[in-house]
């Protein structure tokens, strides 16, 4: 019975989605689609992964927002301060070289054109070539946000602590070093915060072993 | 000889099992005498590595592990992880299932703030609000156990849509809630709003300033109490929450005063929501068009909602496969709680338990 249901409803939907012409006008589309109802530019997931999108006019915009803030961020800190500026959905993504990450962020948050005074998410990944981190800025005065990042290498992985500038990524920066295990430069308690000190490893590394922190019998050889 | 007092600072633990931490927290705190001098938070007793886990899930997959973070407002949990991945892939909610949404996610907020005025009284030494606000909470956790199966970890929400239509008759009963709570919620304000021993324990006691708030990226009820217009239902607004009116809850004290009857006003605001959704609710699916095998194309997405204790927000990123290559949780309680060790300094030890217990954190966020 659900099922029955279930795959009706898909077949509906499917209809709203692609915005064919000879889409049945049952009751339920019409009223589905109304209030949803969206430009015809959108292209639905399957699709996108066969054919090639269009420019999203989204991105163009933001990347256009990247590199005028690119260009005040050079303009005060030198060249080859932000590294690459590209774009997802409407967020302006910059990246910046790990050697100025302070003092952008620093100057992003102080300069009145762009006070973005507020840290959204700060998080690491671990891209096996590098590890990144990444903060998410919003501007309270502005209404505006942007994703700013930077990279270091993995067997060496230092940056510059932001906690001396913005208290409230204190915790989120000893979380990436204790979960990616990035040494922050300048932060002032860089413990080990979800795991306890005699932990070995870092949890969120792609090459870290689910085995590595299992107890060992006595006689029996470490693998 | 002398004529001052010896006196040395006294190290005390305070949890991991002390009732007020509500769960598995343990503070570290020096005294000196009555005041305390220092304190460090201990996090980590509950942490059992979702993020990590999450890496080898598919996204429906993911959803079930949402509900044990903050598991006691589920709902928003389910729906911080949904959200990304809907915005990743663009995809369109049917009205019915935003709609469905919506009432359960009002709801939720409200059972966590009932559960939030009940725990925060019953620590400052005040027993029978505890007692109370079980009752309204019941009846909420009955609705969602009609429409999901599930009295605390719901897993209702689906990529595209909800699980379940509402049972026959289940939105008579939403409808019939909202004005039993209206009258529940004016009576809270009578009984512990004017109480003279509450707002001694509470009125000018920890108290936040604005630039504190953001520098600490405070959100949610602890940025608003400072007086900052930061509610993510209207400043960046998600779901279908214009199509409703209600009021964004500031205040200007920043205490932990505030921050109790923040609490109970957005109750209001919530029960407000809720009774516009269950009025407009249209027939239709519950569940959009989507994938049988959800793929996130390449890149990063963040969004993120108006949890019960402040921004929610979901970090993806994906390299194109049917799972997430890094899942990242912005949890509220955890950065919330931050601010604690500024807040307690020269503070008494008496005042510890009103300050820790207003900040609202639930450990199974901030652990993760």
């Amino acid at each position: 019975m659900a099922d029955d249901k279930k795959e009706d409803v898909t077949e509906v939907k499917s209809e709203i989605k692609t915005g064919s012409a000879e889409a049945k006008p049952t009751a339920s589309t019409k009223e589905a689609a109304a209030p949803t109802a969206k430009p015809a530019s959108k292209v639905t997931p399957a699709k996108a992964a066969k054919a090639p999108q269009p420019p999203d006019p989204r991105v163009e915009q933001a990347v256009k927002q990247g590199e005028a803030i690119k260009a005040a961020i050079e303009k005060k800190l030198g060249a080859d301060t932000v590294e690459e500026v590209t774009a997802t959905k409407d967020i302006p993504i910059l990246r910046i070289a790990s050697a100025k990450w302070r003092e952008a962020v620093t100057f992003l948050r102080d300069d009145p054109e762009q006070s973005y005074n507020y840290v959204e998410l700060f998080a690491g990944t671990d891209y096996k070539d590098y590890i990144e981190v990444v903060l998410y800025f919003y501007s309270m005065t502005h209404g505006t946000y942007i994703n700013v990042k930077t990279r270091t290498p993995r067997d060496e992985a230092i940056i510059p602590s932001l906690t001396p500038v913005l208290p409230g990524v204190n915790w989120e920066e000893r979380e990436v070093y204790d979960l990616l295990g990035v040494t922050f430069e300048g932060h002032p308690d860089l413990r080990r915060i979800m795991m306890w000190d005699g932990w070995n490893g870092y949890p969120l590394r792609k090459d870290y072993s689910d085995f590595q922190n299992m107890p060992q019998r006595e006689g029996e050889p470490h693998s | 000889m002398s004529t001052t007092l010896r006196s040395e600072e006294m190290i005390l633990n305070v949890g991991p099992q002390h009732p007020s931490t509500h769960g598995v927290f343990r503070l570290v705190v020096t005294l000196d005498g009555e005041q305390i001098v220092d304190a460090d938070p201990v996090v980590g007793y509950l942490h059992r590595g979702t993020e990590k886990l999450a890496e080898g899930l598919q996204y429906t997959q993911i959803i079930p592990y949402t509900d044990r973070l903050d598991y006691i407002a589920a709902m928003l949990n389910n729906y911080a992880l949904v959200h990304t991945v809907e915005h990743a892939l663009d995809l369109e909610i049917p009205a019915r299932a935003e709609h469905l949404r919506i009432l359960v996610m009002e709801l939720n907020r409200i059972a966590s703030h009932l559960l939030f005025l009940g725990t925060y009284l019953l620590d400052l030494g005040a027993m029978s609000p505890f007692l109370y606000v079980f009752q309204e909470r019941e009846r909420i956790v009955q609705l969602f156990n009609e429409i999901s199966g599930a009295r605390l970890t719901y897993n209702y929400m689906r990529v595209g849509g909800v699980k379940w239509d509402a049972p026959p008759g289940w939105i008579e009963k939403v409808r019939e809630f909202v004005p039993f709570m209206r009258e529940k919620v004016k009576m809270y304000d009578k009984l512990i709003s004017g109480n003279e021993i509450f707002l001694h324990r509470v009125r000018g006691i920890g108290v936040i300033t604005q630039e504190d708030a953001l520098q600490y990226s405070l959100s949610g009820i602890n940025l608003r109490s400072t007086g900052i217009r930061f509610d993510l239902r209207k400043n960046r607004t998600y779901s279908i929450y214009d199509q409703f009116d209600f009021d964004m809850v500031t205040a200007e004290n920043g205490d932990c005063y505030d921050r109790y009857y923040i609490h109970l006003e957005e109750i209001r605001q919530a029960l407000n929501i809720v009774e516009q959704a269950a009025a407009q609710i249209p027939d239709g699916p519950v569940l959009g068009k989507v994938p049988k095998l959800i793929r996130i194309p390449a890149g990063e997405y963040y969004t993120s909602i108006e949890g019960a204790r402040g921004e929610l927000g979901v970090y993806i990123v994906s390299d194109g496969k049917d799972k997430p290559y890094r899942l990242k949780f912005r949890r509220p309680s955890f950065v919330n709680l931050q601010i604690l060790r500024k807040m307690l300094i020269g503070q008494s030890m008496a005042n510890l338990i009103a300050i820790l217990g207003a900040v609202n954190i639930v450990l199974g966020e901030v652990d993760a």
